[in-house]
């Protein structure tokens, strides 16, 4: 092969080479040419573990890469946003820088300021980037994974020590236990079982007894339900409404006649008064008789009154009967 | 074993001093463009593209299995389009510079080492120098320089291969999708990536031509000692490789890693 060959195979290998490894990396990179990419800037107070070459994500879509990161002035972070060729912003947008995976990727996410999280952290994070001086989109820093795992950490460490403790209590004679337990919830069960079978019996019996029952409660609300519909009828041809006139004035009348027993009642214990004074003037009378003091009493105590009136009595009979017999002795009745 | 220890020493050192020398007499050679000029494409085509099959080869499984690797690897919750991350990332930073260089090594460390040490042995390097030509301008310039542009080339070319070929092994034989798979490749592909294995390849083609070089130059004897001038030649290379590659990652990746 002459050297002019030579130069050309090596000169063709190079560019081959050459031309394969740039092809390589703008494919890899997602370069595009002859269509303008728009950049954003975004302002942040940290940018946690974002890098050069991130991706913007905006509604989950990649829309973009991050182009540089660079320190500023008064404690500022500000990051460069490169959006593929057509990508539109939202409305009054921000920059949340969160993490992409759990894998240490972070993205740049390109949202509406009503779409980020609401968490205070964030809002105020919005807020101070938003009243920078300098125009540039308000940016925050979503937590980052790592808080999230210190805190599955810590739980991980109560997990392990429950399982220690678990380990601990649950020895052979524990095992022994659970299973001489397990060996009486089957027995146990057995019999649930068996029990369940022979109550079932009779519960088929006392269901065709309900059943019954029901029928007759069926016959019943049919009877109830005739009687109402009697009682309706009876309801739209006004005797009840007779009958509840009646009623009425019975209660009229026997208010009436209350309130006479009322008004008789007071006039009783007006009489009251006066029952009570004669029945004092009564008792003392009695007691006076009953001492032998006055008139009655002497008549009461002195057995020969007694007899001298019984006497008397007796010879007033016989007057009377003599009288009877012969009323001219004693009468004389003459006219003129 | 104290004189074995000493011996290994100064060998060591004159092995470094003989390699310092001639880098520095090469350095000096670089002015002499029309001795070692007319031998630079050739050296290029023998060097470079007649190693780019072996590189393709050599890409062309290393990419399959490297997929097929992370697959078995990513089980569980590691999501399975960092197949193409870890395929992009080892192939472009790692696999594709060393074993593209372990391989050129032993084919043209020992390649360079034996037609230098042949032309020593049978005294043509003292007939070019009885010419008036440097021996060092007219044999090691050339290769040296070719190496140098070379190696980026023929791994630039693996580097590609490779990657088509764990995307091809991804699609065939894991059922993973093309955007699956360019998802993990883009995810966090850097154009560091790509300078980082040039550069290291580049090291290693004129690592690997200085010591054949050297090795070449230093033959003496007959048949045998050019075949362990050969032996010689490959073995430091493929040791070079490994300490620069390990020098590169401490001053390159370390640096980007804080």
């Amino acid at each position: 092969m002459n050297k002019h060959s030579n130069d050309w195979l090596v000169g063709a290998t190079v560019l081959g080479g050459m031309a394969m490894i740039v092809a390589a990396t703008l494919w890899l990179q997602q370069a595009e040419f002859g269509q303008e990419r728009a950049t954003v800037t975004a302002r942040f107070r940290d940018v946690g573990n974002m890098a050069v070459g991130n991706q913007v994500v905006i509604r989950g879509v990649q829309a973009g890469r991050i182009e540089s990161i660079a320190l500023a002035d008064s404690g500022w972070v500000t990051a460069k946003l490169t959006l593929d060729p057509g990508i539109k912003l939202p409305p009054d947008p921000v920059v949340l820088i969160q993490a992409a995976t759990l894998f240490g990727e972070w993205q740049a996410v390109v949202t509406r300021r009503e779409g980020a999280p609401q968490i205070r952290e964030v809002y105020n994070q919005l807020d101070d980037s938003l009243n920078a001086p300098r125009g540039a989109l308000p940016g925050a820093v979503l937590p980052d994974i790592a808080q999230l795992t210190s805190v599955a950490g810590g739980i991980a460490g109560n997990v392990a020590s429950v399982s220690e403790r678990v380990r601990l209590a649950f020895n052979d004679s524990a095992a022994r236990e659970l299973r001489l337990t397990i060996r009486n919830f089957s027995t146990m069960s057995t019999e649930l079982t068996r029990t369940v079978r022979t109550q079932s019996q009779n519960l088929d019996i006392i269901a065709a007894g309900v059943r019954a029952g029901v029928g007759d409660l069926s016959a019943g609300a049919a009877a109830l339900q005739r009687s109402v519909g009697r009682l309706d009828s009876a309801t739209s041809q006004g005797e009840i409404a007779q009958i509840l006139r009646e009623t009425q004035r019975a209660a009229e009348n026997l208010r009436e006649t209350s309130e006479r027993l009322n008004a008789i009642s007071r006039s009783l214990q007006g009489s009251e008064g006066s029952l009570s004074s004669i029945l004092m003037r009564t008792d003392s009378i009695m007691r006076r008789v009953e001492r032998g003091e006055g008139s009655l009493g002497m008549l009461f105590k002195d057995p020969s009154l007694y007899r001298n009136s019984d006497s008397l009595l007796l010879d007033m009979r016989s007057l009377l009967a003599d009288l009877q017999k012969n009323p001219k002795r004693y009468i004389n009745l003459s006219i003129f | 074993m104290i004189e074995a220890i000493g011996r290994g020493t100064r060998e060591a050192m004159e092995a470094i001093g003989s390699a310092g020398r001639l880098t520095i007499e090469a350095g000096r050679a670089l002015r002499d463009v029309r001795t070692w000029g007319p031998n630079f494409s050739l050296q290029a085509r023998q060097l470079g593209v007649d190693s780019i099959p072996i590189g393709i080869l050599i890409a062309l499984f290393t990419g399959v299995v490297l997929a097929l690797l992370a697959s078995y690897s990513f089980t569980g919750a590691v999501p399975r389009y960092l197949v193409g991350t870890l395929v992009q990332k080892t192939i472009m930073m790692e696999l594709a510079p060393v074993l593209t260089g372990l391989a050129l090594a032993g084919r043209v460390g020992a390649n360079i080492a034996a037609e230098i040490g042949t032309m020593r042995v049978t005294e043509q390097v003292d007939a070019l120098e009885t010419l008036s030509f440097d021996p060092v301008a007219y044999l090691v310039v050339p290769r040296v320089l070719a190496g140098t542009l070379m190696f980026p080339v023929v791994v630039g070319v693996a580097m590609f291969v490779g990657l088509f070929a764990g995307w091809g092994a991804s699609l065939m034989l894991l059922d993973l999708s093309t955007p699956e798979f360019l998802k993990g490749a883009r995810l966090f592909f850097d154009g560091f990536d790509v300078r980082y294995g040039l550069v290291k390849s580049a090291s290693f083609g004129f690592a690997v031509t200085m010591l054949a070089s050297t090795a070449g130059l230093k033959t003496r004897g007959g048949a045998q000692g050019v075949g362990a001038a050969a032996t010689s030649a490959v073995v430091q290379s493929a040791v070079m490789i490994l300490v620069l590659d390990a020098f590169w990652a401490m001053v390159w990746l370390l640096g980007r890693a804080r």
